[in-house]
């Protein structure tokens, strides 16, 4: 270690502020006692708010950043379309479970794994995504409000495994 | 004794409307005496200046304001009545640069979601009890971003007036524990 680096003189200062505790003055002390945290819980479990409407506009979207991606007609690794396929992605994944859709994120978050780490947008990945998206607007379609048991486990691995061919083949 | 939440009042935003209102009424039944909701940064920014929540807890993708640029404001707008209030962003996003750019901007607590109601208990609880120093440099105002303790670190801290260095605990730089346990980017 060169302690050089180390031993100069700081170049930054940096205020520092220690404002003052509102939230504790005004809560008190003890927390939530676990009734009602399990009350709460409860409330997410039981709601009916209908998720399919809401589900269908993000699948819409999705679909049509892979069929903008898909007109260009070339590999592209423009953020902004990897954005417009993968951002109504995370919206999935972040409400599925919420909404009673456990299937929906998992299978969305495998996608948006894969959308974080391709280096590009090209027939093959738009295939994939293509895939994902048919694989959620069955879900949704179907009502499949469980985590689909064997049949859901052996689609997210189909899924899998297709991103694991991808990347096999682009290492 | 516990959690008296009835004169705490929380700003809740967040476009999804089902969303909304399945998280106010969790805070409802934690206690919280007042949620004032808005259905996107801009509107919540205005909500901000209008009542100076205690808390706020904001979604990040939203149209036309995010909730990272609902922060932005929070922490740098000269007319925040409150540029030290504790922000809790809800997101999709667990990976690790989406954390790191979320926490450059000033949030207190990252809650992934899906989420259930005692993992936003913990981030409550967490900004009730632990609260962080906040930090004002050149670049960045916002809660201290440095949080994991390394017991092995031996080196001098980075900055001469570091508070860290007077209660004999050593930070790194990297993101805290807390910020981004692996809690936080299991999903469920």
């Amino acid at each position: 270690m060169d302690v050089q680096h180390y031993n100069q003189k700081p170049r930054r200062k940096a205020k520092f502020f220690s404002p003052p505790n509102i939230l504790k003055a005004k809560a008190g002390s003890g927390g939530l006692n676990d009734a009602i945290l399990d009350r709460a819980q409860d409330l997410l479990e039981n709601h009916t708010v209908d998720f399919a409407p809401l589900a269908e506009i993000y699948i819409n979207q999705m679909k049509e950043g892979i069929d903008e991606a898909a007109a260009l007609g070339h590999k592209t690794s423009s953020e902004e379309a990897i954005g417009k396929i993968l951002m109504p992605c995370v919206q999935l994944k972040a409400n599925g479970t919420m909404f009673h859709y456990p299937l929906v994120t998992r299978i969305a978050d495998r996608f948006v794994q894969f959308m974080e780490v391709i280096e590009c947008l090209d027939e093959e990945t738009l295939d994939i995504s293509n895939a994902f998206l048919t694989a959620m607007n069955i879900v949704i379609n179907g009502k499949i409000k469980t985590d689909g048991a064997d049949h859901g486990e052996a689609l997210v691995e189909e899924l899998n495994g297709a991103c694991m061919r991808y990347f096999d083949k682009h290492k | 004794m516990a959690y008296n939440l009835q004169d705490i009042k929380i700003l809740l935003v967040e476009d999804n409307e089902g969303m909304l209102d399945l998280v106010k009424a969790v805070l409802k039944s934690f206690g919280v005496g007042q949620v004032i909701t808005a259905l996107n940064g801009d509107i919540g920014f205005e909500e901000f200046l209008r009542n100076n929540p205690d808390l706020v807890i904001a979604d990040w993708l939203m149209t036309p304001c995010d909730g990272l640029e609902l922060s932005r404001m929070i922490r740098t707008d000269p007319a925040s009545p409150n540029r030290f209030v504790p922000i809790i962003l809800m997101t999709g996003f667990s990976e690790e640069r989406h954390v790191i750019s979320a926490r450059d901007e000033g949030i207190t607590e990252f809650l992934v979601k899906p989420f259930n109601t005692r993992d936003l208990y913990r981030r409550l609880y967490k900004i009730i009890e632990s609260p962080r120093q906040f930090i004002e440099s050149e670049s960045f105002f916002g809660p201290d971003r440095r949080r994991r303790r390394a017991n092995n670190y031996d080196g001098p801290m980075r900055r001469e007036n570091d508070s860290s260095q007077n209660d004999g605990r050593r930070s790194t730089t990297p993101l805290g524990d807390d910020a981004i346990s692996p809690e936080d980017i299991e999903f469920r």
